[in-house]
This record gives structure tokens, sequence and C-alpha cells, in this order.
């Protein structure tokens, strides 16, 4: 059974779970900063002491989009007519009308919002799920002996590729063979899936620290994969890089992707790290990026309706399932209540 | 800050770009760590080694090799 609210669910993102929407650098103190997620528009709101607040990016009065509007350090005012709307919504003044009814009323939407790693999540929650959903960061973005660098990128390609691709450990020996992390390994493997508390593992059963050998999928009220990447010597000690990765639905056709590098390095041996990935590794590592954005913008829009799949694509097929069954739910319960 | 989608950004980590000093480091401390080895002493002779030195001109010491790789690195 599938209704057209599943298929946008679906198709934009899933609702009641925290999603990362931009990096945190993209909204500077005293400033705003409009973004579209889970194919809406908001509007990124930072106070001078860098607190951030995400509105709908709607006026309460006619509609007109909060983001032409002046930033008044607390809240933000719409260009149309000048009402003024504070930070958790709520409108502080109609100065065409003193007195007017709207004022005092919290009538925008305003999102919680976290900053991790350097990058802005927002918990989604629809009409029956408007408190945020319990939220654990990764451990690699909050362990302090672990050194992550984002970075982010974007891509014109459903975001459910995005992630598709990630819990597709075996393109690694493929369409990265030419790089300078996984040009080894074997091009031939078996895979298994493996459940853990909060996802599962979908790793090969014969090779591990050699290539692109193994990820995880988390789902810990956001959705992120963690994965490890060997380094070849060159890139000094602390053996291999992990990735921690994350998508945000910017919408049914676009998707911010956000991959931080991290490694398990500390004192001279983490300067080390971060002074040659600033200043040669950055672009290798951006190079292969870009081999996964190619590949995946180059995809037909159809691509998964007319597969033929083996093995190795149990992880994606696992994936799809539950987020399918998981967007056929929360449109069931949302019909239910209308 | 631009807005315009796509935002496709090679260098997101530095604050400059490197200096031909900074470039040179780099690829050594790349062959040192491939050839010499991973320790701190390997790093230091390596670099000595092959004369690529500090910008005032002398021989890394370790303590001289980690306040640099701080400075450049933190
Ligand atoms: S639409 Fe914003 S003040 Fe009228
Ligand atoms: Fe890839």
């Amino acid at each position: 059974m599938t209704t057209p609210a599943a298929d946008h669910i679906y198709a934009t993102g899933l609702r009641n779970q925290w999603h990362p929407v931009v990096p945190s650098h993209f909204v500077a103190p005293g400033a705003m900063r409009k973004v579209t997620v889970l194919g809406e528009q908001w509007l990124l709101f930072r106070r001078s002491d860098s607190t951030l607040s995400m509105l709908a990016d709607r006026c309460p009065h006619r509609g007109a989009p909060l983001s032409l509007g002046k930033h008044l350090g607390d809240r933000v005012a719409c260009w149309y007519h000048g009402v003024e709307v504070r930070t958790d919504g709520t409108v502080s003044s109609v100065p065409g009308l003193p007195g007017c009814n709207l004022e005092g009323k919290k009538l925008v939407r305003s999102l919680p919002v976290r900053e991790v790693g350097g990058a802005v999540l927002a918990y989604f929650g629809d009409e029956q799920h408007p408190d945020p959903a319990p939220l654990t960061l990764p451990e690699p973005l909050t362990d302090p002996g672990t050194d992550a660098i984002l970075c982010y990128a974007e891509w014109n390609g459903p975001w459910r590729y995005a992630v598709e691709n990630l819990l597709d450990p075996m393109h690694g020996a493929f369409l990265h063979h030419e790089s300078h992390t996984m040009y080894d390994g074997d091009t031939t493997a078996k895979f298994r899936i493996r459940e853990t508390g909060r996802g599962y593992f979908f790793e090969k059963t014969d090779q591990r620290g050699v290539n692109f050998d193994w990820v995880e999928l988390c789902r810990t009220g956001v959705d992120w994969v963690d994965l490890s990447i060997p380094y070849p010597p060159s890139a000094g000690p602390g053996g291999p890089f992990g990735i921690v990765g994350m998508v945000c639905p910017v919408d049914e056709s676009r998707t911010g992707v956000f991959f931080w590098r991290y490694r398990n390095v500390q004192g001279w041996q983490r300067d080390s790290w971060r002074f040659l990935y600033r200043t040669l590794i950055e672009k290798r590592h951006w190079e292969v990026l870009e081999q996964d954005r190619v590949m995946l913008e180059a995809m037909p829009a159809d691509a998964d309706q007319h597969e033929n799949l083996y093995q190795h694509d149990l992880g994606v097929v696992r994936l799809r399932r539950l987020y399918r069954t998981e967007a056929e739910a929360q449109a069931a319960a949302l019909a239910q209540t209308r | 800050m631009s807005t315009d989608w796509p935002y496709l950004d090679v260098h997101q980590s530095r604050t400059h770009e490197p200096t031909p000093y900074e470039y040179q480091l780099a690829s050594t401390l790349e062959e040192v760590f491939t050839k010499d080895g991973h320790e701190l002493t390997d790093v230091v002779s390596g670099l000595n080694t092959r004369q690529v030195h500090a910008p005032d001109g002398s021989p890394w010491t370790e303590e001289s090799f980690r306040a640099e790789i701080h400075r450049l690195g933190a």
C-alpha cells in the first residue's frame, strides 16, 4: 500500500527525527540565511551572541518570505508590512496596527536546533510529534581523542541515492579505484548484514582494513553512517581515517551531504594530519567525492525502478525497506487524525 | 557568503592558500612518512636530512617541530 503522502515523505525525507541543515558558518553572528529542507522553506537566524534559531520562512501576516526581511537582533521584521517575529515564532509587533490581536501570538513554526561538529542539526517533527526526538550524537564527533574535519557539498540528486551510495561499500573498489585511498583490495566480495541496537552493519565477510570494507548505519535520532578507510603511509601516524556521513534532504531532487573525516590522533600527530589535510589531502578527498557526485547526478530519475540487484546490494535493499516502511507509517498516522 | 546552489568548495579547512614553504614542508613530510617512518624522531631526522628547515633556517629539533606543526595544524 502506498499513498501520495507516503511517497512525498519518502521523496523529501523522513519526519520526526533530526537532520543536518547546513554548516554552522553559513550563518554568521547577526546574520540570517534562507534554507530549503525536506522540501520546505526555512530561515536560519543567528543573534550576535551566536544563539541560533530556525523559523518557517513565511510571514504570519500574508505569507511573504521572512528571509527578505530585516534582522533586528532578536527578531526579524517582514519587508512587506513590517510585522516583527521573535526567534521563538511569536509576533512581537504589528507596526501598522499597534495592539493588533496578532501581537503576542506564536504564529510561526520554529524548530529545535543543535550545533555539532560545525554543522546545524534541526528536528523536523510532524503535527503529532512536535517535541524533539532524543538525539545521540555520533561518538567520533564528541570523543575528545578523535579529531573530525567537516566537508560539506551540495548534490543534484535525491537524498536516498546519497545514503544508498554509503550503504554500498563495493563501489569503492571500482568507482574510486584510481584514488589515493581505495586503490587496493579485492574486486569480488561476499557481504553480510549484522543488526545492531541502533541500525546495522553491512560488511564484507572476507576483507577488513583494505578498502571501504564495511559501513554501519546508525539511527540515533539523526541518521548517520560510520565507516573507515585506510590511509597510505604518507598520511602519517594515526592509522585509517573514518567518515561520519549525514545527508540533508533538501527537496525531491537535491541533497546536502556532510562528511566528517575523522582520525584518532592527538598532539603532534593530530597537528601533522590537520596540516597535511589542509595543504594536500583535502583536495584528494574532494576528487574522490566528486566521483560519487558525478555518478549519482548522472543516475536517471527512475534508476531505482528498473534494477537487477545482486548480493552486494543487500545493504541498499535493507535501507530502502526501512525508509519506505517508515514513510508509510508516518503518512498513515497523519491520515488517521485528519 | 554566497547562497548559490550548489555549494562545491574543494577547500573548506584552509584559512589561506598555503605558502611555498608550507607546500614544501607538506610534501616532504609525506615523503618522510612514506620512507622513514611515523615516529617523531623519524620526522625530525627525515626533514633535516632533506635540508627542509624551519623558516629561520635552523635544523629541526623535536621541540621546534612540535611548535611549528602546532602553529600550522592546530
Ligand atoms: S506579509 Fe509580512 S508583514 Fe505582511
Ligand atoms: Fe564513494
